[in-house]
């Protein structure tokens, strides 16, 4: 028993698993790492629509800067070539409203330009430059088409010819040239940042993709470890459980051994115990017959010769020797007993059980109508309190334990009161437990435990018996694989609850 | 035992390893007035030699009967009883009464299963020990054991 408890103490330790809160902790850790890398991609995604959304505004502003240099340009162009026409054809009404219309449009136009590049410095100096390269143009035009209105053609043709305006022309187309340089620069500028940004998300995206794969290796890397600690753990565990039904099976086979080896003891030992107690006995009746011989002639002694008798020889046979004689008898007849008890007890150890259906009622009744006679005797009644569960046990073993507590019952009943016997029973989970209840002399708690060992007595010894009773019964109760015991005060009755399994397992031990 | 109707004596076998009880069982039968010889073997070795083969053995010569104690030092009584009233000569048909301290149901059934005669639990108190041994004295007294030239 000592081992089973040493091996009990020692497996709890295992069974504790060690590894549950330091999983969760780290798969709380890699999860928040993951969730914080699925922000950082929505954040850079966000950043990157807006950097598009700057870009696209940026280009779209260059191409109407460039479109705005363009019109200009083309303004400039119909100007001069509605201002040669009209030199050339001066009948020509259209060719004059034309120019007209371009020399409108041309200021207009230049200051819108002018407002479109107002962010740039540089932009607006070749704005400006472009303004004083047309101004002298502008003039110059305005001065042709005033003499051609005034019928003044020829000199407005010579004037033609002496003007510069070729040569102002290429410088104007160099100044819009270079401006269109200079937004084509900035173009690429904001494409290659555009670029750049694009680049810089791709690498965030990959960087918080490699993140999130890493992060996803590492929760299945610390599930599957966990899974497979969980896995050794239960095998462990179910190694644990099958050792420890082992070790149980093999104490509990040691154990019955152990009990067996008791049982032959105790029968070889009381059986071979009664040989020499038949001698014993036997040769002290001899004893007796031969002492009684002796008394008798010690008595004619006495009468016929009363000097041969001495006080000593007297004495030696009227009281020394019926005295030893008599202690010599109680004694052997009182160790008959318990050996014949102890060979009982054995015996019943050594008993196969047969577990069969009972009713439990019916088994209480036949008791109580074996000893109806005593009842009437001793002024008591046994109640039966119907109903009771059935059980399946071995018959004999429980009417030899009823049996013996009724009879207690019977036997221990308090002076002058109506002796009450209640037997009842109830069913609790797997088990019945059964009540043996009465108003007798009772049990002092302190003899409780004592009453049932063999030869052990508890009140008044005013009743036979040796104080085998109790023994067999709680010997049995242990046999059908249960318990049983005392609540009493003295004086006030007893109550024994026996405990017994509803069902017996049927065993196959031979005697 | 009657000896006016038969001229040969009856030898009682006892075979039994306690003196005391011995003693205690003659003085009880000759108290009975049974004075048939008595002889005393304490092991089954021996007695199996006295009823087999010994000169006035009851195998070889004269009617017996057997007393028999199961708890012998060097074989069981039983083994004795399978002896003899397995055995093919007239020893077969040599009353054996079982006379011992065992009341296992099984050990008695066994007994008469092999074909003991008579089983005879000995009481513990003496006084019904003696008065069963008288009684048994009273009823050897009356039995017939068979005729040895039967078997021939």
């Amino acid at each position: 028993m000592l081992l089973i408890a040493g091996a009990m103490a020692r497996s709890p330790t295992l069974f504790v698993s060690p590894r549950e809160s330091p999983i969760g902790k780290r798969l709380t850790t890699l999860m928040s790492i993951g969730f914080l890398a699925l922000v950082a991609a929505g954040i850079a995604a966000a950043w990157m629509t807006q950097r598009n959304q700057v870009h696209a505004r940026w280009v779209e502003h260059t191409y109407r800067v460039e479109n705005a240099i363009i019109d200009l340009r083309r303004l400039i162009e119909e100007g001069e070539t509605t201002r040669r026409g009209y030199l050339l054809a001066p009948d020509v009404p259209l060719l004059r409203t034309a120019y007209e219309a371009t020399a409108r449009d041309l200021p207009v136009r230049l200051s819108a330009l002018d407002a479109l590049v107002a962010d740039n410095a540089l932009q607006r100096r070749n704005v400006v430059e472009l303004d004083a390269q047309i101004g002298p143009i502008a003039a110059a035009r305005a001065q042709s088409i005033a003499l051609v209105d005034a019928g003044r053609v020829v000199e407005a043709r010579d004037l033609f010819h002496t003007e510069t305006a070729s040569r102002r022309m290429m410088a104007v187309r160099r100044t819009m040239n270079r401006m269109i340089a200079i937004e084509r620069t900035l173009l690429a500028q904001r494409d290659a940042e555009l670029r750049d940004a694009v680049h810089a998300f791709y690498v965030m995206l990959a960087l918080t993709g490699v993140l999130l794969v890493v992060v996803a290796l590492i929760s299945l890397a610390a599930v599957l470890t966990y899974t497979r600690d969980l896995g050794r753990s239960r095998d462990t565990l179910n190694e644990l459980n099958a050792n420890l039904e082992a070790i149980v099976a093999d104490r509990t086979a040691d154990l019955t051994r152990a009990n067996e080896e008791i049982q032959r003891f105790a029968y070889i030992v009381s059986h071979d115990l009664r040989s020499p107690l038949v001698n014993v006995m036997g040769f002290t009746a001899e004893l007796e017959a031969s002492t009684q011989q002796l008394a008798q002639l010690v008595d004619r002694a006495e009468q016929e010769a009363p000097h041969l008798v001495s006080e000593d020889a007297r004495l030696a046979a009227r009281e020394d020797l019926p005295e030893a004689i008599g202690f010599i008898r109680t004694s052997t007849q009182k160790m008959d007993r318990l050996i014949n008890a102890i060979l009982m007890l054995s015996r019943q150890g050594r008993r196969v059980l047969s577990p069969e259906r009972l009713d439990l009622v019916a088994l209480v009744e036949n008791i109580r109508d074996a000893m109806t006679h005593r009842l009437t005797e001793a002024d008591a009644e046994i109640v039966i309190e119907q109903p009771m569960p059935d059980v399946v046990s071995d018959r004999f073993s429980l009417d030899q334990i009823l049996s013996n507590l009724v009879d207690n019952a019977v036997k221990y009943l308090k002076p002058g009161v109506p002796g009450r016997i209640t037997v009842r029973g109830r069913r609790q989970a797997s088990r019945i437990i059964i009540e043996v209840a009465d108003n007798g002399r009772g049990i002092d708690p302190r003899d409780h435990s004592r009453v049932f060992d063999l030869f052990r007595r508890s009140g008044t010894q005013d009743r036979p018996g040796e104080g085998i009773g109790l023994a067999t019964v709680r010997a049995l109760v242990f046999r059908l694989g249960g318990h049983i015991e005392v609540s009493s005060t003295l004086g006030e009755g007893a109550t024994f609850r026996l405990t017994l399994p509803l069902s017996l397992e049927p065993q196959d031990r031979s005697e | 035992m009657n000896a006016s109707s038969n001229p040969q004596s009856v030898n009682i076998v006892m075979i039994e390893d306690d003196e005391g009880h011995a003693r205690l069982i003659e003085k009880n039968i000759r108290r009975a007035g049974i004075l048939n010889e008595i002889r005393h073997f304490t092991d089954g070795t021996t007695a199996l030699d006295y009823l087999f083969n010994a000169a006035d053995g009851p195998q070889r010569n004269g009617p017996a009967l057997v007393l028999l104690d199961l708890n012998l030092p060097d074989m069981s009584g039983t083994d004795i009883l399978a002896r003899i009233k397995g055995s093919d000569g007239p020893v077969r048909r040599t009353p054996v009464v079982v006379l011992t301290t065992t009341d296992d149901k099984v050990e008695i059934q066994r007994c008469y299963d092999l074909g003991a005669n008579v089983y005879i639990t000995k009481p513990v108190n003496y006084e019904s020990f003696a008065q069963a041994i008288r009684q048994l004295g009273l009823f050897l007294s009356v039995i017939q054991v068979p005729d040895l030239d039967d078997g021939r």
